[in-house]
């Protein structure tokens, strides 16, 4: 098993198991349940879960479903956040959103137009 | 059987057709009625044609659009259960859901032709009908 590839497969599962569990969607589902909701071939993840399983970060049931440890939920929400920090930031020149080109596409266009000396095509 | 009853299964034709990545334009315009989080934005999709059992389905749009910033996302806290994301529109979150808009309204204009065409077709094959049945 590549190892690389089991770190970025144990922030995925992790990440989407503490949305569900946060959203109330589920907090023990089964393996299948998490192959339709990851969109990933079941067999394939089945696989990496157990070996999560061995690393303390999930928990399996006797009913054939898989919960998030004490340490799976800190790391879920940890890797979470940090994934996505960097990409949502506002940039320079961003505007506020209260800004008046919020009110149309054309109003957008040109708001986009005077920040960036662009045109806006639609 | 005609040729479309022949090689079309009938479970395949959906109820109703959505355009292609109609989810992501859809999440945008509910974030800008108000920041939300998934659960909320899950029930509040049924009214533009989605089903609530694909729970997954939002939670990949989600992380795409949080990728591809148009989205983001904060932590709401809670006092009752787990911590959960607060979804809210990215600046280019809202001009991509002017621009999706504009789409769909290029789209309504080419339904529009299709219907009416359509209508002149149903309506010509019903008047031929009554005619066959009168006489």
């Amino acid at each position: 098993m590549d190892e690389l590839e089991v770190l970025r497969v144990r922030d995925e599962v992790l990440q989407a198991m503490y949305w569900m569990h946060a959203e109330a969607i589920s907090s023990a589902p089964t393996a299948l349940e998490l192959s339709r909701f990851l969109a990933v071939p079941e067999g394939v993840l089945a696989t990496y879960l157990d070996r999560f399983v061995a690393d303390g970060l999930l928990e399996y049931d006797t009913t054939a479903t898989y919960k998030l440890s004490e340490s799976g939920l800190d790391s879920g929400k940890r890797t979470f956040a940090d994934e996505m920090a960097d990409l949502t930031r506002p940039t320079h020149g961003e505007c506020d959103d209260d800004c008046w080109c919020h009110d149309s596409p054309e109003a957008a266009a040109e708001c986009l137009h005077e920040r960036s000396g662009k045109i806006h095509s639609f | 059987m005609n040729a479309a009853e022949k090689f079309i299964p009938s479970d395949t034709i959906p109820a109703h057709v959505l355009p292609k990545n109609f989810l992501r334009p859809c999440l945008l315009l509910l974030l800008r009625e108000h920041p939300a989080h998934g659960y909320d934005l899950l029930e509040r999709l049924r009214p533009l044609g989605f089903r609530r059992d694909d729970p997954g389905r939002l939670y990949r749009a989600l992380r795409s659009l949080e990728s591809d910033g148009l989205v983001r996302s904060v932590w709401e806290k809670s006092t009752s259960g787990p911590d959960r994301r607060m979804y809210e529109l990215t600046r280019a979150g809202m001009e991509f859901l002017h621009e999706s808009a504009q789409a769909l309204i290029e789209t309504d204009q080419i339904l529009d032709v299709f219907l009416s065409r359509y209508a002149e077709f149903v309506a010509l094959d019903s008047a031929k009908r009554s005619r066959a049945r009168r006489s």
